[in-house]
């Protein structure tokens, strides 16, 4: 019974492994390559069309109007300020941003209509600087807070491009230098 | 007879390829990407349940562990077997992945990726008996689970690490992505032991088994070669 089979086991196996082996190699080469990579080394890819898949389409064209901000905002020790541009679901924003001491930041989103004080948050760290790209993922306004934790006032400098509306800044009131007063009520003079 | 056995491995191949090698090259074997990895880079402290999500999808949605335990199981007829076998892969994944992470291993994770797919094409081998005609050696199979299990658990590692920024809670989250794999291991075993159970009952089984072990090993010469196209191009 076992002398039967026309492929010995041995013919077989081997067989069987070669076939898997050039099945797979002719499936990377010939659709994978092309689809996923973009590389067409049997020239399958533009004969099946299927070089279009892996060809990432580069530029992305958007309706709005191109804006560009630039702004310097300073921060007293422990004071905030937020600075939020408005920007439709999928607006593209550039932005680049240094601060010249310590600060704590956190960019978030609100989206339209949602409950008062509603946020998401998309990146919070201690950085002195930031550099990237935002899309919008609703509309709403979107931006940074930033927290100056040094003893020192500093000044942050953002600059922007995009595809935004508007610009919005919020701050904490009443923060900064405050004149010394005596026991009596006096004004003391102060270090520059 | 050979002839038969020849246009029955074609037929497997052309279905095996329609239904499990295409949605790879899309799919990849890695599916933690975009929204996903965007999150577990922001995690700064403990996260059970996202990373527990994340064990489990990964393990329900990565074809080279699918398509490796799919080997394991083929033969496996009784269920004390797939319990030993797939203990003995848990073993060695949890091992890796755990130690891996802790000790901040860094392998390079195509290199990882692609023994993976070696793995299936080895568990393809072993199933039709490749290394008993070939090579005239009887390998363990235990032996054999437990050190792919170990390269898997590698792999799982490599991943997870290629993302997770912070140490805030490293080992409850490393514990939860663990945890997530077997629950993701269980949901997939059910299925693939209750179709191959079925299937067992059927003629098509005896006379499909080769053919399906071969296409076994395209999968994973498959997943091998992409793996090897990414090292080459992004390494």
């Amino acid at each position: 019974m076992s002398e039967l089979p026309t492929l010995p086991p041995f013919r077989k196996i081997l067989t069987a492994t070669a076939g898997a082996w050039l099945t797979a190699a002719a499936l990377l080469f010939g659709a994978i390559l092309p689809a996923e990579y973009g590389l067409d080394p049997l020239g399958t890819g533009r004969l099946l069309g299927l070089l279009a898949l892996g060809q990432a389409q580069p530029i992305a064209t958007e309706d709005g109007e191109y804006r560009v901000d630039q702004t310097e905002l300073s921060l007293y020790p422990a004071e905030w300020v937020e600075y939020f541009y408005r920007l439709d679901e999928g607006g593209n924003m550039l932005f680049t941003w240094t601060a010249t001491g310590p600060v704590t930041y956190n960019f978030h989103a609100s989206p339209d209509g949602a409950p008062a004080g509603y946020a998401e948050s998309f990146d919070a760290q201690d950085l002195q600087e930031g550099h990237g790209t935002y899309t919008a993922p609703f509309s709403g306004i979107h931006g940074w807070y930033w927290e100056n934790t040094g003893t020192e006032e500093i000044t942050i400098s953002l600059t922007t491009a995009g595809f935004y509306t508007a610009a919005q800044e919020g701050r904490a009131r009443a923060a900064g230098r405050k004149p010394l007063t005596d026991i009596r009520g006096n004004r003391l003079p102060v270090d520059p | 007879m050979g002839d038969v056995s020849i246009s029955k491995l074609i037929v497997s191949c052309v279905i095996f390829t329609l239904f499990v090698a295409l949605p790879v090259s899309t799919a990849y074997a890695h599916p933690m990407e975009g929204t996903n990895a965007g999150f577990v880079q922001s995690v700064d402290g403990p996260a059970p349940g996202p990373f527990l999500y994340l064990g489990a999808k990964h393990m329900v949605t990565g074809y080279d562990h699918l398509l490796f335990l799919v080997g394991v199981i083929f033969f496996l007829y009784r269920l004390k077997d797939v319990v030993l076998y797939v203990s003995l892969f848990t073993l060695g994944h949890s091992l890796t992945l755990l130690i891996g992470v802790l000790a901040d291993v860094s392998v390079n994770a195509y290199v990882i990726d692609a023994i993976i797919g070696l793995s299936v094409v080895y568990k393809g081998f072993e199933n039709i008996n490749g290394f008993e005609h070939v090579f005239n050696i009887t390998p363990n199979t235990r032996v054999a689970v437990l050190v792919f299990g170990l390269f898997h658990g590698l792999g799982l590692a490599t991943k997870l690490q290629e993302f997770m920024v912070s140490d805030n809670g490293l080992v409850a989250n490393i514990l939860s992505f663990n945890v997530g794999v077997e629950i993701g291991q269980i949901l997939a075993l059910v299925g693939v032991v209750a179709l191959l159970g079925y299937w067992r009952t059927r003629p098509s089984f005896t006379s499909y088994s080769f053919a399906t072990n071969t296409a076994l090993m395209v999968g994973g010469f498959l997943l091998a070669g992409i793996q090897i196209v990414d090292f080459v191009l992004f390494s």
